[in-house]
Order: structure tokens, then C-alpha cells, then sequence
């Protein structure tokens, strides 16, 4: 007998199953009536087919839509009875987290993948008049192929999808308490949000990234449907606006990424060459280059075969790197890949139903492509595009080469593994490409299309040559960048050149041939974001260096330590290269845990500079997240994490209030006694304490005081790294009895016991016995952090913006160029 | 010859002297035994020894972690990390080392580990720290 479950809220998940049904359904419908409706002779046609097609798209907007609603009414509702919803959301999440929780599973990815798949078809009904059947027939292929990805259905022990409705008592987790109709009610939480997610970036970086990949199929379906509809010259200039939004946005998506992880990961940079990062930039290359190859086409006729092929590929490739992201194959390899959700296979299918559309059309249309036979001129814009593409491939082709070790590892059972020093190899191979690809976007633009005067080419190009090379001996020496490897210097360079050769065709440009404006904007852009990446990622400084000398052997010392993190206990200042660094309190806010770090900038007695900056640790799903803060200079950051504290345990903790003193007295030090009079100063390890004064008149709470008994408090001052503390433990004899309390100072660590009078001839000539314990270093609250500079990262940050401006104004230019019917 | 033909072969040559240079730049999963017989750096996978101590006192200093961890093939061997101990080190189940052998000790520049259900069950539970200097471009 099924047992009926209680407290279930089952609508909104039948609900969103029924759309994810829907969707899939509406989407092959509409795929098969674009398919029939590219098929007939456009004469003979009553157009049926294609108002079904379009009836099937619409609905498969609105089944993705309502899947979106449902999800959504889920989370915001804590149905915890839901498998997404316990796994990725808690009760204390703000509803702005809900949001990110939304795309947080592999799920929700698809679905937002979907969602702007259909925002894009639906233009493309809208705009794209004789080409829609033949592009709508692609995109509505890619919602069903898409659309499987989350239908979560079973069939025997293979099932298809995994669905975000699933519910958690059947999700494959096992326990008795399913067995209990009232499992619910134990259910009283979920597992909460990954705390490295919990940032504003997670909201808006996610959706870009995805808006990127999806629109990549838009210039893919046009050349599919050139290729099918046999419309060979046709298909490239409308899908020249298209690639460029792809590379807008995919672009942007992308740097936001690495801003994320700059300023909330905490691996100390913007890109680490991990192979999930990578994968994302795969198709960005590929398609940049197709752009380049499809603009050579439309001006000159050559280069078709390419321009084709790179569009293809491109999104080949997002599915590719969809692959390695979510099928667990970079488990052993990338820190932020999904595990297999069981849709390895399936995957592996949605890359070769593409790849197979490409080869196929490749092969059969090759006979009949506009290709030319003769070759481009030598100083002609468009073989230097040409070869600038090419190299961005080559690039590329690394890129996927070293990323896949693991998948060549299963495909041929190789045993291979990745370099042991991936950043230098990626850095060193990455940077010989960047070479010619940036001495290319330089000047290529000094060319013109199809034949260009070579006198005039070569002085203007030496001219801006040199000058380039003077900015750079300037840039190179003020930055000590010279320190590094003559092949980054080479870059450097040609990357300035980038810059300041665009920089005259802007110039140019805005008196006249404003055309061009767009992509010397772009370039200048991609220059001035490599000239900011190798600043700072190459002269980024660690400021926390530990130079107390505290070592273990000899040999370690020899293995070039890097001893990049600082010890810092609480109200202790430290010197820590120009600044001296406190770590004055720690607050919680929430889930985050906040240590306020005071930085000074000491100069010849006098602060010139000071500043808190708070970094924090989350603490969440049994995980601690350390979150940087930086201080944000025009010419550089500093960036400050957490790498360890003592004052989050993750273990259980220590029960507070020890019973009795004995125990209490274990947490310190073996106590020091000194015998003092009034005035006197006694040593400790961290500060001195005086003996200010005698207090006879001391009240005690609870302890009524009556004129039999002494009580006698003593007037401490303690002063400890420039602060100053006052105490009072107090003395008392209570009919036969002799008590002491002592006091406790939780910033200095330290506790104080008055314990005997000594008495002299007088009592002004007295002395009296303060006994001190003060806690051991390691039980003293302390933080160990790490801080690095980053000069002239705002570079790498504004070479985006100004890339992305460029990319825009290209979209405006080319968008006016296309007519058509 | 054409100048197609020419890019051609570059390009041809460029790729073959990638796919070289990457292969050369692989290294090798091994035990503790193959990192005794060799100098250069190399993955070794393996379980923490839970048995054995773990030292960490970030007040002596802050960047030496040392653990024991026993190979797949059972060898055991001490590792010294110079960084501050990853979090929730004690709970990891499978550990990734890179670095190589110094001495009787194997120095890690970089630990990859994975933890049972740290984060969510969709993502997988592996983390990385490294000690490579930061300056590494």
C-alpha cells in the first residue's frame, strides 16, 4: 500500500512537470512543422505548416515560462518536499539568494538556458521574414535537445533528464524517515546555499553567461540555413549582428565571472586557467574568430569555407564545454565542476547531434560553396584578418587540448595527468598567441581591403611602432614589470601597440570614416584588457609576508617558502609593509562572520592613511567560505582574506563557563604571582600593569558586606600595545573565610587575582599579591590572513567596459548594413 | 606556392608544436615510491592517515601544515604543506597532492581534496588550495 504523505504541497510540482512535458512536446511539434515548412516549395504553400510551427515555439515559451513560475513559487515557499529546493535553499536565505538558488542545480541552468533560447526565438519570428523557417527550425531542434535535458523521466534503471520538481523522498536519498508519512515534519530546514554563492554576483553573472552560449545557436542556424536552403552568400550578413551580440555578451559573461571570483573567491586573482573556466571561453574564441573570417567575406568574397566552418564549430563547442562543466568528467581536475546528475550520455549525444549537422552539411555543400580560387593580396586587410583568426583558433585548440586531459584519459585510457603547473603552462603557450593576435588587431587596421599602398603602410605602421615601443619602455619600467619573462614584455608591447594604433583609427574615425569607430572602440578594449591582466597578474605583490623567522628545519626554509600569510592576534598591531595592520573586532551579521582589520599608513610618525577593511568567513552546509575585502585605489588593490581563525570553530564548542576555578585556571598560562605596593609597576609578556591604588570601599553584587569583614579592591591599570585597560580584583575576608575574585581582561587574554595582603608597618606601606595568568598565545583570539596588491587592475575592468562599448556600436553599424527580405 | 598552402603548413606546424609542448608539460599520476626515484614534480592520490597527528599551530607558524597520508598503494609517507591548513581537511576522503619528494618527506605545492557532502549533492565536493607563490604569471 502507498502511504499518504502529509503536509506535501504537490501542486506546483505537478504543475512544472506538466510544463516540462509541455515544453518538450511543443518543441519537437514545432521542430518538425519548421522542418516541413523549410521543406515545401515555397509556391505551393499555404503556410500551415509554418503557423504551426510558430504556435508550437509560443507554446514552448510559455511551458518554459510557467516551469520558471513554479520553480520559483517553490523556492520563495520552502517547499523542502522538493528536491531543489532542500538542496539549495534554506529558510534564512534572503529572497534575493532565492534568486541565484534558482540557477544554483544544473536544472535550473537548463532552464535558464531555455528560457533565453525562446526570448531569442521569438525575435527571430519577429525579424528574420524569408530566413525564419530554415533558423527556427535549428532553435526549435536545440529546445528539444535542451528540453530532454530536464524531463526526468524513468525508464527502467536508465532515466532521461533530471527534472527540478523531482521530489526529495524520491530523489534517491534513502533513509527510514520516508517511511513516515509525517517526514515532513523533521524536515525542518534545507541545506542552504553554498557560501561562496551567496553574492550579488551570483545574480546577474549566471543569466549573461547563459544569454551568451544560448544566443551562439543564432549564427549557427543561419548557417545551417545557408547551407540547407543552398542561400550560400546570403546567410552572412544578417548573422554578422547576431555573433557580434554573442561575443558582447559571452564576453561579458565571462569577465564577470572572473570579477566574482576576484572579489569574493579567494584564490588571490580573476583567472586561475581552471578547466571550467576555460571550457567557457572556448566558444568565445572560436566565434570572435568566425567574425572576423565573416566580415572578410562580406567585404572581399574570400574566406567562405572558414567563415562557415568557425560559425559551426562555435557552437559545437558550447555544447562541448557544456559537457565537461556538468558530466563529472574534470572531477579530478577543476574545483567547480558539477558531478554527474547521470546525463553523461546524453550530453555526449547533444554535442554529436550538432557535430553532425555540421559535418554533414560541410561535406554535402562543399561542391557547391562560393569559394575562391585565387589568393588574397599580401597587404590586404583581409588576409591579415584571416590569419589573426586563425591564430585565435590555434589558441583555442590548445586551450581544448590541455582542458580535456581527462576526457582523452577515458577516451583512450591514458593515464595522463595535468601539468603540475598549469598557470605557467597556460600562461607562457597563451601568451605566444597573444602576441600575434594582438600585433595583428593592431596593424591589420592600417590596411585597406583587397590592395593597400605599401610604402605609406610601412611608415605609419613604424611609426605607431615605435611610439608603442616608448610607452611600453615607460610602462615596463614604472611598473617593474622587467622583472618578468622577456616574453611578457613582447606582449606588453604589442598589446600598447593594439592601443595606440586604434587608437588613431578612432581618431580618425571620429572626423570622418566613423564606421570604423566600433571596432577600434573593441580593440582598444581587448588591448588595454591584456595590458591590465599582465599588470597586475604579473606584478601583484603578496604584502603579508611573514617575516618573523619562525622556521622548522633548515630544509624547508631552502624549498623556497613561500610564507605568504601573517598571524595576526586581536588589538596586537603588526607591521605589514607599508601599513600596520590590527585585527581590532569580529562581528556576525547573519551567516557572516565579519573581522574588522584596521590598516595604517604609518609615515615618519604620522598616519597619513587609515582604513578598516572587512573581510568575512560564511558559514554554511558544515563549510567555511572565506569572502575577501579589498581597498579600491585608481591604481591598484588590497586584498585581504581570512585563510584561518581560531574564533569559528567548526567543532563543537567548548562549553562556556567552566565550572569552578581550577579548570577555568587550566585555559592559562602557569600563573605569576607578584608582590606590590601602591604605585609599583609590574612586567608581563605583552604590556605592563600598575598598581594604581587600594579600594575599601567595594560593593559586590549578591554579597552583602558588613562591618566584620574586609573587602579590598585593587585599582589595576593595564597597558598593552598602546591600549589601556582598568581592573579591579577584589580581596576578601568574610567571617573565617578568605575569598578572591579575580577579574578577567578578554582582550588582553589576560585574568587577574588579588591574593593576599601583605601587611607592613602602615597600611600605605602594604604590599599586596596580584597573582597573574595570562592565556598562551594559541588561546588568544588571533586570524591568520593573507594580503595581497594588485596594480592597475582597473585596467583589465575598463578594457571590458570599453570592448563591450565597441562590440555595441559594431551591432548598431552592422545591424544598419543588413536588408533583409 | 600559394600563400593558402602556406598558412597551411604553419598552422599545421604550430599545432603539432602545441600538442608536443602540452604532452611534454603532462605529468604523471604515481605513488610515494615513484617520487623517491624522481625530480621532478608529480600527482599523487591517496588517504589521510586519521591516526596519525596533524600538526598545525598557526602560532608557531602560520604557513607549515604537516599530515601522514598513505598512498594507493598503502605507502605511507609524511607530507609537508608550507600554507595554512584547508578547512575540513579531517573529514576528506580521497587527497590529490602535487609536488614532489625532499628529503624523507614529500613537499605539496598544491592539495586537491575531496569531503563528503561539503556542498550541495549537485556539485562536486572538491576543493584545491596551493602554496605556489602568488606572483606567478
Amino acid at each position: 500500500m502507498d502511504t499518504v504523505f502529509k503536509g506535501e504541497h504537490l501542486l506546483p510540482g505537478q504543475l512544472g512537470q506538466f510544463f516540462v512535458v509541455l515544453a518538450f512536446g511543443a518543441a519537437l511539434f514545432s521542430f518538425i512543422c519548421y522542418f516541413f515548412a523549410t521543406q515545401e516549395t515555397v509556391a505551393k504553400s499555404d503556410n500551415s505548416w509554418l503557423r504551426l510551427g510558430r504556435i508550437g515555439y509560443w507554446l514552448n515559451t510559455v511551458a518554459i515560462i510557467g516551469m520558471g513560475v513554479c520553480l520559483f513559487y517553490i523556492l520563495y515557499n520552502h517547499y523542502f518536499e522538493y528536491h531543489y529546493a532542500w538542496s539549495y535553499t534554506s529558510k534564512e536565505l534572503p529572497v534575493y539568494y532565492l534568486i541565484s538558488g534558482f540557477w544554483n542545480g544544473q536544472e535550473g541552468g537548463f532552464l535558464l538556458w531555455m528560457f533565453w533560447e525562446a526570448v531569442l526565438g521569438n525575435i527571430l519570428i519577429w525579424k528574420a521574414k524569408s530566413w525564419e523557417k530554415p533558423v527556427m527550425t535549428t532553435l526549435a531542434l536545440s529546445q528539444v535537445v535542451l528540453g530532454t535535458m530536464i524531463l526526468g523521466l524513468q525508464i527502467g534503471s536508465a532515466h532521461i533528464g533530471s527534472s527540478p520538481f523531482m521530489l526529495l523522498r524520491s530523489s534517491g536519498i534513502e533513509g527510514p524517515i520516508f517511511q513516515n508519512p509525517n517526514y515532513l515534519d523533521f524536515i525542518k530546514d534545507g541545506k542552504g546555499m553554498n557560501p561562496s554563492l551567496q553574492n550579488y554576483w551570483m545574480i546577474i553573472h549566471p543569466p549573461t553567461l547563459f544569454l551568451g552560449s544560448a544566443s551562439l545557436v543564432v549564427p549557427f542556424a543561419f548557417a545551417v540555413a545557408g547551407l540547407w536552403k543552398r542561400r550560400y552568400k546570403e546567410w552572412v550578413q544578417p548573422a554578422i549582428p547576431y555573433a557580434l551580440f554573442s561575443s558582447m555578451v559571452l564576453g561579458t559573461g565571462v569577465i564577470m565571472g572572473s570579477f566574482w571570483a576576484y572579489e569574493s573567491l579567494n584564490f588571490g586573482g580573476f583567472w586561475a586557467w581552471d578547466p571550467v573556466e576555460n571550457a567557457s571561453i572556448f566558444p568565445w574564441l572560436i566565434l570572435v574568430a568566425a567574425l572576423h573570417v565573416m566580415i572578410v567575406y562580406k567585404n572581399t568574397g574570400h574566406s567562405y569555407f572558414t567563415a562557415t566552418f568557425l560559425t559551426l564549430v562555435a557552437f559545437v563547442l558550447v555544447w562541448y564545454s557544456s559537457f565537461l562543466a556538468r558530466s563529472g568528467v574534470l572531477g579530478e581536475s577543476s574545483v567547480h565542476a558539477f558531478t554527474d546528475l547521470g546525463l553523461f550520455w546524453q550530453l555526449v549525444i547533444g554535442i554529436l547531434v550538432f557535430f553532425a549537422i555540421t559535418v554533414y552539411l560541410l561535406i554535402s555543400r562543399f561542391k557547391e560553396m562560393p569559394i575562391t580560387k585565387q589568393d588574397e593580396e599580401t597587404y590586404s586587410r583581409e588576409f591579415w584578418m584571416f590569419v589573426g583568426a586563425i591564430f585565435l583558433c590555434l589558441s583555442c585548440f590548445h586551450l581544448v587540448l590541455v582542458t580535456s586531459i581527462p576526457v582523452w584519459n577515458l577516451a583512450f585510457g591514458t593515464k595522463m595527468a595535468p601539468p603540475t603547473d598549469p598557470v605557467k603552462h597556460y600562461n607562457f603557450i597563451q601568451a605566444l598567441f597573444a602576441v600575434i593576435i594582438a600585433l595583428l588587431s593592431g596593424f591589420a587596421q592600417f590596411l585597406k581591403y583587397k590592395k593597400t599602398g605599401t610604402t605609406r603602410f610601412f611608415i605609419t605602421t613604424l611609426v605607431y611602432f615605435g611610439f608603442a615601443a616608448l610607452i611600453t619602455a615607460l610602462v615596463v619600467y614604472a611598473t617593474g614589470f622587467y622583472k618578468l619573462h622577456f616574453l611578457f614584455i613582447i606582449v606588453m608591447l604589442c598589446s600598447i601597440y593594439t592601443i595606440v594604433s586604434n587608437g588613431k583609427i578612432l581618431a580618425d574615425a571620429v572626423k570622418g570614416k566613423f564606421k570604423l569607430a566600433g571596432s577600434a572602440v573593441a580593440h582598444i578594449g581587448f588591448g588595454l584588457l591584456l595590458v591590465g591582466a599582465l599588470i597586475s597578474a604579473g606584478t601583484k605583490k603578496v604584502v603579508s609576508e611573514n617575516l618573523t623567522g619562525e622556521q622548522y628545519s633548515a630544509d624547508f626554509v631552502k624549498d623556497e617558502n613561500p610564507k605568504e600569510n601573517i598571524l595576526l592576534y586581536k588589538n596586537e598591531p603588526l607591521k605589514m609593509g607599508d601599513y600596520m595592520v590590527t585585527f581590532t573586532s569580529d562581528t556576525i551579521e547573519g551567516a557572516s562572520h565579519f573581522f574588522n582589520i584596521n590598516y595604517k599608513r604609518v609615515k615618519d610618525g604620522k598616519t597619513t592613511e587609515s582604513f578598516v577593511l572587512r573581510p568575512n568567513v560564511i558559514q554554511a552546509q558544515g563549510g567555511m567560505s572565506s569572502t575577501p575585502d579589498t581597498k579600491h585605489y585608481p591604481f591598484h588593490d588590497l586584498y585581504t582574506h581570512i585563510t584561518m581563525t581560531n574564533v569559528i570553530t567548526t567543532g563543537p564548542k567548548e562549553e562556556e563557563g567552566q565550572h569552578g576555578d581550577n579548570t577555568d585556571d587550566k585555559k592559562y598560562d602557569a600563573p605569576v604571582t607578584h608582590e606590590i605596593a601602591v604605585g609599583d609597576t609590574m612586567a608581563y609578556r605583552d604590556g605592563i600593569i600598575v598598581l594604581k591604588g587600594l579600594n575599601n570601599n567595594v560593593k559586590l553584587q549578591n554579597i552583602p558586606i558588613t562591618n566584620k569583614d574586609i573587602a579590598v579592591g585593587a585599582q589595576l591599570e593595564i597597558t598593552t600595545h598602546g591600549k589601556k585597560y582598568q581592573s579591579e580584583p577584589v580581596y576578601m575576608i568574610k567571617g573565617r573565610a578568605v575569598f578572591d575574585f579575580g577579574k578577567k581582561i578578554e582582550d588582553a587574554g589576560l585574568k587577574l587575582r588579588f591574593t593576599k595582603i601583605i601587611p607592613g608597618k602602615t597600611l600605605a606601606d602594604g604590599k599586596v599579591e596580584i597573582t597573574v595568568y595570562q592565556q598562551p598565545e594559541s588561546k588568544k583570539k588571533f586570524i591568520v590572513m593573507k594580503a595581497i596588491e594588485f596594480p592597475y587592475i582597473n585596467l583589465l575592468w575598463a578594457g571590458t567596459i570599453i570592448m563591450v562599448i565597441g562590440f555595441f556600436m559594431s551591432i548598431l553599424r552592422r545591424n544598419k548594413e543588413v536588408k533583409i527580405v | 606556392m600559394k600563400k593558402s598552402s602556406i598558412i597551411g603548413i604553419v598552422v599545421i606546424a604550430i599545432a603539432i608544436a602545441v600538442i608536443i609542448s602540452t604532452y611534454s608539460n603532462t605529468s604523471t599520476y604515481g605513488s610515494f615510491n615513484d617520487a623517491k626515484s624522481t625530480k621532478s614534480e608529480l600527482h599523487v592520490v591517496g588517504r589521510l592517515n586519521k591516526t596519525k597527528e596533524l600538526f598545525y599551530d598557526a602560532t608557531k607558524d602560520a604557513n607549515y601544515f604537516s599530515f601522514y597520508m598513505k598512498d594507493n598503494k598503502g605507502e605511507e609517507c609524511k607530507v609537508v604543506y608550507s600554507g595554512t591548513k584547508p578547512e575540513d581537511f579531517e573529514r576528506s576522503e580521497q587527497i590529490v597532492l602535487t609536488g614532489k619528494m625532499t628529503g624523507g618527506e614529500f613537499h605539496a605545492s598544491k592539495i586537491l581534496m575531496k569531503c563528503p557532502s561539503k556542498y550541495q549533492d549537485g556539485k562536486l565536493n572538491v576543493s584545491e588550495v596551493s602554496a605556489k607563490k602568488s606572483a606567478s604569471i
